[in-house]
């Protein structure tokens, strides 16, 4: 059961990417704006478990993450019509508080994709790294604005739809650590293809893997497996994961070219992995001798001819 | 102690409450939105899950499939969330369409209310768009100024320290019913004085205080016999609303609308006048039927102004009368200035509490959640070094139990002495026996046994 002083804080991180949503609707296969209906029905159930619950909700575009929720102040006053028209609530059944935070959602998801990026910016990868950190810092936040009253569970959910990037690499192993030190959880669910990153990270700190095979029982789901805290799945609930921890690839990634290895070169001073040999490393500029192979060879060719003949 | 177990105690009031009630009542208390929403919050964990993972599926599920849900350590917690939703009616048994095993499907009422909160799609909970906007509406400071008010107003009642009538007399006689103040007499005059009960109410905090009075007031109401239905429901829907939205009178109960004067009274609502259309539920109503147990003062009317040292001293930076009666009760008053008071936390002052009933955590619960922000910024906030002396002062009163008993001695031998002894062993009464001196203890109830025993005992010895 759940501690009565502890609160929970779940951050969903929601990946916009404009590329894969785009390919992916015109195959017909997910539609973004359904996704998002789904997202907000989830998050409203989590809202309603306990009347303290707190949430926060990222959105990772190719180049930056906003908030979609709580909404940060924007620059312009807001809008006297907008305020009105939220006050009525839409005449809907909703519970109010429910309700107030679809809409925000909503008004700054419609901003997010109308404003979004330079055409030059757009890329197949979305920046997840980024807003784990960013998410990470949140979650700081509310931890040392809450302290002395009650310990904060947090946990991150990250909804993962393009592939992996490379190039994110370094940064993402960094959040990972940062996240197992502050005792996050990291759930992933996964609507594209099998990430290797976000294994790693759900093993790490012991949260959940989940590979969403078509969207459309995507709230299900969503509903089963993410709803409930860590520590409740992991004591009562029999959930079947999409990754066994043997299978998590941990394979490391070179430094230089970000491919991953099984054997390389490891820098004696910072520990950076190298899959061949440079003489000065890049992070700690250490020189390095390069290995003795040359010489060996002479030896053994001085000695052949001696054993030979 | 029996404090707080009688406020646990109640709010289970509230599950078996509605365990209780006829099924037809029930599925018409389900109708609401609200009311859905409170329940699901009030179940454990475990239940919560279930409910959310099968709300959308519309047929039944198989117990077999659900026992599988679960992990083998877990099924006790299983079998503890299906029982409480089943007396609760939200769940029920039904057979499987087509194969004998019992299944298990969500009652239709309950799980189309709680769609309709989470996602919509029905008509607005209740709302003033039809009376225009407020010509005097009031904005969330000047409510929750009122609010404090009139909550205040009532706890000086119970404390004594304004006699002003401003309480009207249903409200007393419900205090009066709570055992939280009692009628005494002094020459001739009739007049109320606050009870163990009340003090140990004075130190719960805000939130905990008004569950338990709204409680009290459920049970106030039933002996009125007014209907609880729609009173229950008003509460529900009052505890799930925004702050600073207001809310229509029209088209509710006349009950409802006795229980929204009273509400008035307590300040749990706003309404500007007796016969306004519309009212303003204010902070305290609005956590209601949540967590009373949350010890979160999020609302920033109350900051702290307790700081409590480690050489027992306690300056209060307040100047309410309320704050220095309350804290009176436990401290022994030292100096008083205009916007401080010191007072030392001592032996006599707390074992003089001790004797009210309050215990040493609910003083060390008030002095925490009432603690200044600079308190709060050491960790732990009560030094332990006072929360251990406190609970040693406190419990010094418990070293000595007493209990009636009869005294046997000057038995003229050993023997006799041995076999009568035996014989209240074995008859559970003997409170105490040394042997050597010949003495023994009897239970009050036990002695007419004991005696009897030993009459037989002489004359079967002496003949």
């Amino acid at each position: 059961m759940a501690n009565e002083e502890e609160r929970q804080l779940l951050v969903v991180i929601f990946d916009v990417n404009p590329v894969w949503w785009g390919i992916k609707s015109l195959q017909g296969q997910a539609q973004i704006t359904k996704c998002l209906d789904c997202l907000l029905v989830f998050v409203n159930s989590y809202l309603m478990l306990r009347h303290d619950n707190k949430l926060a909700i990222i959105a990772s575009h190719s180049t930056k993450s906003v908030f979609l929720y709580p909404a940060q102040e924007s620059n312009q006053s807001p809008d006297p019509s907008k305020a009105s028209t939220s006050d009525q609530a839409g005449g809907d059944c909703r519970y109010e508080h429910f309700a107030k935070v679809d809409d925000s959602v909503t008004d700054k998801f419609k901003e997010l994709m109308r404003d979004g990026c330079e055409k030059n910016d757009i890329r197949r990868d979305s920046l997840i790294a980024g807003s784990m950190a960013i998410a990470l810092c949140y979650i700081h936040r509310m931890q040392i604005e809450s302290h002395g009253n009650t310990k904060l569970n947090a946990r991150i959910l990250v909804i993962k739809a393009a592939d992996d990037a490379a190039s994110q690499y370094m940064s993402f192993m960094n959040v990972i650590f940062a996240a197992q030190k502050e005792r996050v959880v990291v759930d992933a669910c996964i609507l594209g293809q099998d990430s290797g990153l976000l294994q790693q990270a759900c093993d790490m700190t012991s949260g959940m893997y989940l590979k969403v095979p078509h969207q459309d029982a995507f709230l299900q789901y969503l509903l089963t497996a993410f709803l409930t805290e860590a520590e409740l799945r992991k004591e009562s609930l029999v959930l079947a994961q999409s990754s066994r921890p043997r299978e998590v690839d941990y394979r490391a990634a070179c430094f230089c070219h970000r491919s991953l290895v099984d054997i390389g070169f490891v820098c004696s001073v910072c520990l950076s992995i190298f899959c061949q040999f440079s003489p000065i490393c890049s992070t700690c500029e250490t020189a390095f001798k390069p290995p003795v192979q040359a010489s060996k060879s002479r030896k053994k060719r001085r000695a052949l001819p001696a054993n030979g003949t | 102690m029996e404090r707080l177990q009688t406020v646990k105690l109640k709010r289970l009031g509230l599950h078996e409450y509605l365990c209780s009630l006829p099924p037809a009542i029930l599925d018409s208390l389900y109708e609401h939105p609200a009311t859905c929403m409170a329940v699901f919050r009030e179940l454990p964990e475990l239940a919560k899950y279930y409910i959310m993972r099968i709300l959308f599926v519309e047929q039944p599920i198989s117990k077999a499939a659900v026992s599988a849900w679960v992990k083998v350590n877990a099924k006790q917690d299983h079998n503890e969330a299906v029982k409480s939703m089943c007396s609760l009616r939200v769940w029920m048994e039904s057979n499987l369409q087509g194969s004998a095993s019992t299944a298990f499907i969500m009652s239709s009422i309950f799980r189309r209310n709680l769609q309709k909160a989470l996602v919509g799609g029905g008509e607005p909970w209740s709302s003033t768009a039809h009376l225009g906007p407020d010509k005097h509406g009031k904005d969330i400071d000047s409510l929750d100024k009122y609010a404090s008010e009139r909550w205040e107003m009532l706890l000086h009642y119970l404390v004594g320290s304004e006699t002003n009538s401003t309480i009207s007399q249903d409200i007393k006689d419900l205090i009066n019913q709570a055992g939280l103040m009692k009628q005494g007499s002094e020459g001739g005059r009739s007049y109320s004085i606050i009870t163990a009960k009340g003090f140990q109410f004075l130190l719960l905090d805000n939130a905990s205080q008004v569950w338990y009075f709204v409680l009290e007031y459920l049970d106030w109401v039933r002996e009125r016999g007014m209907n609880l239905v729609p009173i229950l429901r008003f509460i529900f829907e009052l505890s799930f609303s925004s702050p600073g939205k207001d809310l229509p009178t029209d088209g509710r109960d006349e009950h409802v609308l006795i229980c929204l004067q009273h509400f008035r009274e307590m300040g749990l609502v706003m309404q500007r006048k007796r016969k306004s259309r519309r009212f303003y539920p204010t902070y305290l109503a609005i956590n209601l039927a949540n967590r009373a147990n949350a010890s979160v003062t999020n609302v920033t009317n109350t900051r702290g102004f307790i700081l409590a040292e480690t050489n027992f001293r306690v300056y209060a930076y307040t100047d309410s009368e309320l704050q220095y009666s309350i804290l009176s009760l436990f401290c022994k008053m030292l100096y008083r200035f205009p916007n401080v008071c010191v007072l030392q936390l001592t032996r006599k002052s707390i074992q003089s509490a001790v004797v009210n009933g309050i215990t040493a955590d609910q003083i060390l619960h008030y002095i925490k959640a009432n603690a200044h922000p600079d308190m709060l910024k050491s960790d732990p906030i009560i030094a332990p070094t006072l929360a251990d002396q406190v609970r040693l002062w406190a419990m010094e009163r418990d070293r000595l139990t007493y209990r009636d008993g009869v005294l046997y001695n000057q038995f003229l031998a050993q023997k006799d002495f041995e076999v009568l002894r035996n014989y209240a062993k074995e008859l559970g009464a003997l409170i105490w026996e040394n042997s050597s001196k010949r003495y023994m203890v009897v239970t009050k109830d036990g002695h007419d046994q004991v005696k009897r025993y030993w009459k037989k005992y002489k004359k079967e010895t002496d003949t």
